[in-house]
């Protein structure tokens, strides 16, 4: 057994290794990220200083463009100049809405953070119960539907489940029919758009509570599996013998040994998550048309704004990596047990889109 | 003389001298009755004729088998893919053959006049909107251009199927051997890989595979590189830790030993012990590519119109809110895009549990 105090320099070095993989991986993102638009500005010959200048440009204003946007430097030094402002929180001019990259991103990332943060609460409240009656009853009638209802939920993509939402619980009802039942028509989500928190709490709620659903369904699938499975495993400890011995009660172990080692999990795993929930959010977005960060970067594709396109993708990748990184560093500070040597990784869930 | 009995290792292990040999018969014919999977028996070479009808040794295939096709599930969805595979290599040319639609070929009578599809089950229609019984017959109805939704449903599940395979194909070859070469080697070298991997999976895959889609363009090959370049590292870090844990295992080194090279052990003894947790894992990443080439197709940056495929028939149903008036646009290839990743989830759970039984692959 190690002391208190080594498992506490443990951590410690665990966090700064840490925080060093995340610096290395912040720099080959935002590297890849902008190779991307060095690639096209070079290789496929769309010219984004032709873009800026506009048509009727002459060859000289393009040469002038080009100099102002840097296009000119080698792509090192490019780089170099788009990580300065990456830090500064500048990620550069969108050719396309005349403003800077950042004036669009985080409006966007508000929009994309409450749609990810409600559907990750609503996919918890699902998830938690269903894997827990899972692990307690397996192979009940209870845990063979619900292993059913997630192996269908895993494999609906987001991007069918949306629409199917809006139809079902939107649009018929809105057509007086719920399920195929005559009801009075009602209006209770609208079908598509989004209302600013600022503008009314309660419309808020109600044009995201179908994206939450939507966004919520696969993950909730995702999450009980993990949480039956992970259970499942606690349940078999030695210590849950011990407790059982000495007489505790089923949901007494749950709370008080249990819950303490798969909270952290959870929380590891959302962490890890992110990167999955952004391009789920993208999907979800779109069908929605929510103004967040994937609707940003699919119109922003469509439109050939190349420095917006780099500008969400840099900075989503960014928040990933943060995430990721957050959830490692509470994972090692929340449970002991953690393995210092492995480092990161310990990802238990399936696989994530 | 032993008899193991029964399926696992636990099971009874039945000890008889060698002039037992009817003991044992007796002892066979009671397993086939109870139907146990698994006997094997240890015999000297001296009592063999005794046993010239008893039970052989089987093959992994034929143990892996055995388990297999009691899973009814398993063997239902194994069915539904063959099937599948049937209906999009010779059911999309003879459907349209005998329907005589085109998956591209656009039915002027096939949309009403005020431009909406015709619903499933139903003929084409006249300039009045009402059906015309010598019209063309739509099983599945007709998109908003006026196309035969099934024969696109078909022909859809070729591009599906193609790109999720060779994607899937891609995706191990850079895979396994960078999975490989890190876990056997270590060092410098696993750090490298094993930093790379972690990289790959903080990126939120889909938001980069959008951009390179943008950046290089549609097309069938191009889909699938992205999607390879996005898929490689499941395969990878399943491979480095099942290599971590196997190269203590005494059989590499006996192999090494008796000197064996590093390509040798690498190729002969540690790649076909993952073979089993490789054919489960692949079976995954071939059900969440099929949904990440409809992602692409669906957001615009798939396999290029006017070629069908699911995820763009999903798209052109819902764009515009299509599916509002005309739901079996969205509904059609929605349900044949979750029967799909249904059943391949559902075949690599059963695979496992064939390939493991103890859980665990």
């Amino acid at each position: 057994m190690l002391s208190p105090h080594a498992v506490g320099a443990d951590v410690r070095r665990f966090i700064g290794r840490r925080l060093f993989t995340a610096a290395i991986q912040v720099l080959i993102v935002t590297m890849i990220a902008y190779l991307l638009f060095f690639v096209i500005s070079t290789l496929t010959g769309a010219n984004p200083a032709q873009r800026v200048a506009g048509r009727a440009a002459t060859a000289e204003q393009v040469a002038r463009v080009a100099h102002q946007l840097g296009l000119d430097r080698p792509w090192y030094s490019q780089y170099w100049h788009f990580l300065a402002g990456v830090v500064r929180g500048d990620f550069g001019y969108s050719f396309q809405q005349r403003l800077p990259v950042s004036e669009i991103l985080f409006p966007a990332a508000s929009v994309t953070a409450s749609l990810v943060v409600g559907a990750a609460i609503l996919w918890l409240i699902i998830a938690i119960p269903v894997g827990l009656v899972g692990a307690l009853r397996p192979r009940s009638v209870w845990d063979r539907l619900s292993a059913v209802a997630v192996q269908v939920a895993i494999s609906a993509p987001v991007f069918w489940v949306a629409p199917m939402l809006a139809y079902l619980l939107a649009y018929q009802p809105s057509q007086g029919k719920l399920f195929g039942f005559s009801i009075p028509p009602v209006t209770i989500f609208p079908i598509q758009g989004y209302t600013p928190p600022t503008q009314s709490i309660s419309g808020w709620a109600t044009s995201l509570m179908l994206p939450w659903l939507a966004l919520a369904v696969g993950f909730a699938a995702f999450y009980a599996r993990f949480v039956r499975a992970f259970t499942l495993e606690q349940l078999h400890e030695e210590y849950v013998l011990v407790a059982r011995a000495k007489g505790a009660s089923t949901s007494r172990i749950l709370r008080s040994h249990v819950a303490p080692i798969i909270a952290p999990a959870i929380i590891t795993l959302l962490g890890l998550d992110v990167g999955a929930m952004l391009g789920g959010a993208l999907f979800v977005e779109v069908t929605f048309g929510l103004p967040g960060l994937g609707y940003t970067a699919f119109s922003a594709i469509q439109n050939l704004d190349y420095p917006l396109t780099i500008g969400v993708i840099t900075f989503a990748a960014l928040m990933a990596v943060l995430a990721n990184t957050i959830a490692d560093v509470a994972q090692a500070a929340l449970d002991p047990r953690v393995r210092i040597a492995g480092g990161s990784g310990n990802r238990a869930g399936g696989r994530p889109r | 003389m032993i008899a193991t009995l029964g399926r696992y290792d636990w099971d009874p292990v039945v000890t008889f001298s060698s002039g037992e040999s009817d003991v044992i018969q007796r002892l066979s014919q009671y397993c086939r009755h109870l139907q146990w999977p698994t006997m094997t028996f240890t015999v000297p070479v001296g009592a063999a004729p005794a046993l010239a009808e008893g039970p052989q040794a089987r093959s992994g295939f034929q143990n892996f088998w055995r388990r297999f096709r009691r899973d009814y599930v398993g063997i239902i969805c194994l069915g539904f893919l063959a099937l599948l595979v049937v209906a999009a290599t010779i059911g999309a040319p003879l459907v349209a053959a005998l329907t005589g639609h085109g998956d591209t070929q656009q039915f002027a009578n096939g949309i009403s006049t005020s431009g909406f599809p015709i619903p499933p089950w139903s003929h084409a229609l006249t300039a009045t909107d009402a059906q015309d019984p010598n019209g063309p017959f739509f099983v599945l109805g007709t998109d908003r251009l006026g196309r035969d939704v099934l024969v696109r449903l078909l022909y859809g599940a070729r591009i599906s199927l193609l790109v999720a395979l060779t994607a899937t194909a891609g995706a191990l070859m850079i895979g396994v051997p960078l999975g490989l070469c890190a876990g056997y080697f270590g060092g410098k070298l696993d750090m490298v890989i094993g930093r790379a991997i972690e990289t790959a999976m903080a990126f939120p895959s889909m938001l980069f595979a959008i951009g390179l889609a943008a950046v290089i363009g549609p097309g069938l090959l191009n889909v699938i590189f992205v999607i390879a370049l996005f898929s490689w590292y499941y395969p990878a870090r399943m491979v480095r830790s099942a290599v971590l844990a196997l190269k203590s295992q005494p059989f590499i080194e006996a192999a090494v030993s008796v000197g064996s090279g590093h390509r040798k052990i690498m190729v002969r003894h540690l790649l076909p012990q993952l073979t089993a947790p490789l054919i489960v894992y692949a079976t995954g990443i071939i059900a969440a590519n099929v949904l990440f080439e409809a992602g692409l197709s669906f957001l615009g940056l798939g396999v290029p119109l006017p070629t069908p495929s699911w995820g763009q028939m999903l798209s052109d149903g819902v764009a515009d809110g299509l599916y509002r008036i005309a739901p079996w646009a969205a509904v059609v290839p929605g349900i044949a895009l979750v029967l799909t990743t249904l059943a391949l989830n559902q075949l690599g759970d059963s695979l496992r549990d064939a390939l493991a039984p103890r859980g665990r692959g």
